[in-house]
């Protein structure tokens, strides 16, 4: 070795490194270290440098001429997105270095390249040494993130561009005049001009141009043509009257999602003062997505068999992906999702209805837990029960017999199609939630005057059920005995207030978030448990104290925080805290899937990038506000 | 000394030098030192490529000003395992010259005594395969170097990238070139042009691009290169 050549070497890699960032601004010690200990290699075009398949990493790599092309590996986009082309003065795969972990990109030369190369041993001590070289690493990662996320959503808003976006308003896909009646209008004169103007439906509307009701074309075989009703009849007879309406400013999702919950084919648009500005039909929104929501209904309520019905299944999650990446928010992403996966639900019943004759029992499907509020998210399993009432003149244990041999097939068809079955047995074949009205009150009741901790615990489950299918006022009842029942023991909100306080936000006193709580996930905070069921808890607390009905978690917010008389302000800013931790475990169930694993909700605030993670700090803070609320109601 | 007498009897044009005890033991070392096996491949071999600044370009007459030398281990450049002298001159290069290389005057004056240098050189190339462009200079002007001032011939072997790279890239240039021709064909930079440790990194760099292509082309050993070397002549010469 020869101590002159090598500094004239040393610096003259110094000079060409200063010029791109961040070696501009390192430390002059950092990079004689760094330049020492380069070692210069060279990669011919088409060469891989690093993939995957090497494992861990143990070189990182500073391009000193030539370009390097970085792609995303995974066999499910192996398209453009997230694909990144380096040139001289970058530097590669630092995450992967970092964490001496394999690399999950694919780094080819695209150009002859020539690339300083450092030992993941230097690598390590040279961000010891440098301050700027340790915050451009660490930076670096997640401006990654924040990229990979954007270059996401450019990729699905592509996909868009050829048709228009889910989250654009409804007034820009209305685009014809509303062709409309009044509603003394002869049948006849509304199904000619209906033919003559190739119009699929009819809107009848009032003196006022607000609409009144809807008659289409598939209406007329089945209220006109079969009945042999008189033409000159007035319209107002046969119209499908209290039509679906919407503000011209509400999203094309609102429309989609309404078509979704209540399966009607057309929405109708109106202004602000209620007027009819037009019709929105399922046809126009099947433009706008290729896996349109009209196919998987379709697909849905036209299913024969299982295995088209876990297709569906599997089109509810990418359409639900494609309005993710759309930028539709958590809110209504989990209510979309939950709406179509109501629809799977009361397919797999309908089809086993056809096998098990259950005529003449009143019964009903009841969801339990996400599915019951409505906010489910990519990761579901099964929970659901049966609630049915018995006459004196039948057999309580044949009937209930009939009733588990059906719920064990509903649930087999379902974890099938893709809700798996629950750990915990929360089925509707378990015996124990197959049950009576009455005992079903017996079994709320119990819990309500006996609060023990398995009590607590049940009701944060249950206490979210919904009817979904079959006799859905059974489940209103037993609603309101519920809502009785804790109106009548003051001790038992106390003691739910009491257990959801048990958990805290995880902010921490000196780090921004508490993240060592399970051992497993260390870094990770549980958006779960220490996110939504925070808000989750405390809006179930509140729904019952107030009386409500609801079981969807923003919605308790906004109308119990109305009936307790909180600041609407303080409502909305406690609602978008929820919104925001959904909308992360969203993100990440969905990255996790992309990557084959299934999605959990731990989530490593370092990865976040510096405006997220300030969000999620405040929305910790909305879930801690939320507490002292309980903590001062409840005196707990 | 017998054992000296044994050593450089067989060269009789070789001028009779005597050096001091340890320079010859210096020496000595160097030459025992086990010959490189030429017929490992690429990435297992240490090249040495050489580049050499003279008070001219005359073979016979002009002195050797400097050697830089940069080692390509495993096919990578370790900036800790290159070298650089200036040997002392005696009477200091034309100004002309001095303009091309830009060792002034004092700095020539001040350089290491040619003897030292020269056993520096050869400590650091070991029996390591030799790289040049256009060899025939740097091998001439060290030789003679080696036979001035030690009273030996080297007997190293050189490979000319001037004569293998034509071979490897007949898509590029299938004929004599010079240097720059295919610094800027592989878009290689030079930090400091006529400055014998920069010209050979930039020369390195040029070996780095031949060994990957030799290895993937079935040209995979030193040996290889220097057939391809002595084929390339020979057809040129014929033709």
């Amino acid at each position: 070795m020869n101590t002159n050549a090598t500094r004239m070497l040393v610096d003259a890699t110094i000079d060409a490194l200063r010029r791109h960032s961040p070696f501009d601004r390192m430390e002059r010690e950092a990079l004689v270290f760094l330049a020492e200990r380069a070692r210069l290699g060279y990669f011919p075009k088409d060469s891989h440098i690093v993939t995957p398949e090497m494992g861990p990493v143990s070189t990182f790599y500073i391009i000193q001429r030539g370009k390097v092309l970085a792609r995303q590996s995974g066999e499910i986009n192996v398209t453009e997105y997230s694909s990144l082309t380096m040139g001289t003065g970058e530097c590669f795969p630092i995450g992967s270095v970092m964490a001496r972990r394999a690399s999950t990109n694919t780094y080819v030369a695209i150009e002859d390249t020539f690339c300083y190369q450092l030992t993941a041993d230097d690598f390590v001590q040279l961000m010891q040494m440098s301050q700027q070289f340790s915050r451009f690493c660490t930076q670096y990662i997640a401006t990654l993130l924040n990229q990979s996320r954007r270059q996401l959503q450019v990729q699905f808003a592509q996909r868009a561009a050829e048709q228009q976006s889910m989250s654009s308003p409804l007034s820009s896909i209305v685009t014809k005049a509303p062709v409309s009646v009044g509603p003394e209008a002869p049948i006849r004169q509304v199904v000619e001009s209906m033919v003559s103007g190739h119009i699929g439906s009819m809107v009848v509307v009032d003196d006022k141009q607000r609409p009144i009701g809807i008659f289409t074309q598939s209406d007329a075989l089945k209220r006109i043509l079969l009945p042999g009703l008189s033409l000159d009849r007035p319209i107002s007879e046969v119209m499908s009257a209290h039509p679906h309406a919407l503000s011209e400013h509400a999203h094309v999702y609102d429309a989609a999602l309404a078509m979704a919950m209540h399966s009607v084919r057309h929405v109708l648009v109106v202004d602000g003062e209620g007027r009819l500005k037009g019709v929105v039909s399922e046809r126009d929104l099947f433009t706008l997505q290729r896996v349109g929501l009209r196919q998987i209904r379709q697909a849905i309520e036209g299913a024969q068999d299982i295995a088209v019905l876990r297709q569906a299944g599997a089109d509810v999650r990418q359409l639900a992906l494609n309005m993710l990446a759309q930028g539709v928010g958590a809110e209504q992403l989990t209510q979309f999702i939950s709406a179509l996966n109501d629809t799977v639900t009361r397919r797999v019943i309908q089809l086993n209805l056809a096998v098990h004759d259950l005529y003449g029992i009143e019964w009903a499907w009841l969801s339990f837990g996400s599915e019951g509020r409505d906010e489910q998210t990519f990761s579901t399993d099964q929970d659901n029960g049966i609630v049915y009432l018995c006459p004196d003149i039948m057999n309580r244990e044949e009937l209930e017999l009939r009733l588990l041999e059906f719920a064990q097939d509903v649930n087999r068809d379902l974890d099938a199609v893709g809700f798996p079955f629950c750990k915990g047995n929360i089925m509707a074949s378990n015996p124990e939630l197959c049950l009576t009205l009455e005992a079903w009150e017996e079994k709320f009741a119990k819990w309500v005057r006996v609060p023990e901790p398995q009590a607590l615990l049940n009701a944060s489950i249950f206490f979210d059920f919904r009817a979904l299918y079959g006799a859905t006022h059974l489940g209103d009842r037993l609603r309101m005995t519920l809502l009785k029942l804790v109106g009548s023991q003051s001790v038992f909100l106390r003691m739910m207030a009491a257990n959801a306080l048990s958990v805290l936000p995880p902010l921490g006193k000196i780090r921004d978030f508490v993240t060592d709580l399970n051992p497993e996930h260390p870094g990770c905070v549980d958006l779960k448990v220490y996110g939504a069921r925070l808000f989750i808890d405390a809006a179930r607390i509140f729904a019952l104290a107030t009386g409500l009905y609801n079981t969807n978690t923003v919605q308790r917010l906004r109308l119990a925080g109305q009936r307790m008389g909180m600041a609407s302000d303080e409502t909305a800013a406690i609602v978008e805290g929820f919104n925001f931790i959904q909308l992360l475990r969203l993100r990440h169930q969905h990255f996790e899937n992309e990557h084959g694993r299934p999605g959990d909700n731990f989530i490593n605030p370092d990865q976040l990038n510096e405006l997220d993670r300030r969000i999620l700090k405040e929305s910790f803070r909305q879930a801690r506000k939320l507490q002292q609320r309980l903590k001062l109601d409840y005196q707990v | 000394m017998k054992w000296m007498k044994k050593l450089f009897g067989g060269a009789p044009v070789l001028p009779s030098v005597s050096l001091p005890a340890d320079q010859a033991a210096a020496l000595a070392a160097w030459r025992k030192r086990p010959d490189e096996d030429f017929a490992r491949p690429h990435f297992r071999t240490r090249y040495v490529v050489v580049d050499v600044e003279a008070s001219g370009l005359n073979m016979r007459r002009d002195r050797l000003i400097s050697i830089g030398a940069v080692a390509v281990s495993g096919g990578m450049i370790d900036p800790l395992d290159t070298f650089g002298v200036v040997l002392r001159q005696d009477e200091v290069s034309s100004h002309e010259n001095i303009l091309i290389h830009g060792i002034g005057g004092s700095a020539q004056q001040d350089g290491v005594e040619p003897v030292a240098a020269l056993l520096r050189f050869l400590d650091f190339v070991g029996k390591a395969p030799l790289v040049a462009y256009h060899a025939e200079f740097d091998q001439a002007m060290i030789e003679r170097a080696a036979r001035d001032h030690l009273g030996t011939a080297l007997e190293l072997r050189w490979i000319d990238l001037a004569w293998v790279l034509p071979e490897l890239f007949r898509e590029r240039i299938d004929a004599q070139a010079q240097l720059d021709d295919w610094l800027g064909q592989f878009g290689i930079g030079n930090f400091l042009r006529h400055n014998a440790v920069a010209d050979a990194y930039a020369t390195a760099q040029l070996l780095q691009v031949a060994l990957t292509r030799g290895a993937a082309t079935g040209k995979e050993s030193a040996q290889s290169f220097f057939d391809t070397e002595k084929a390339r002549r020979w057809l040129r010469r014929a033709g």
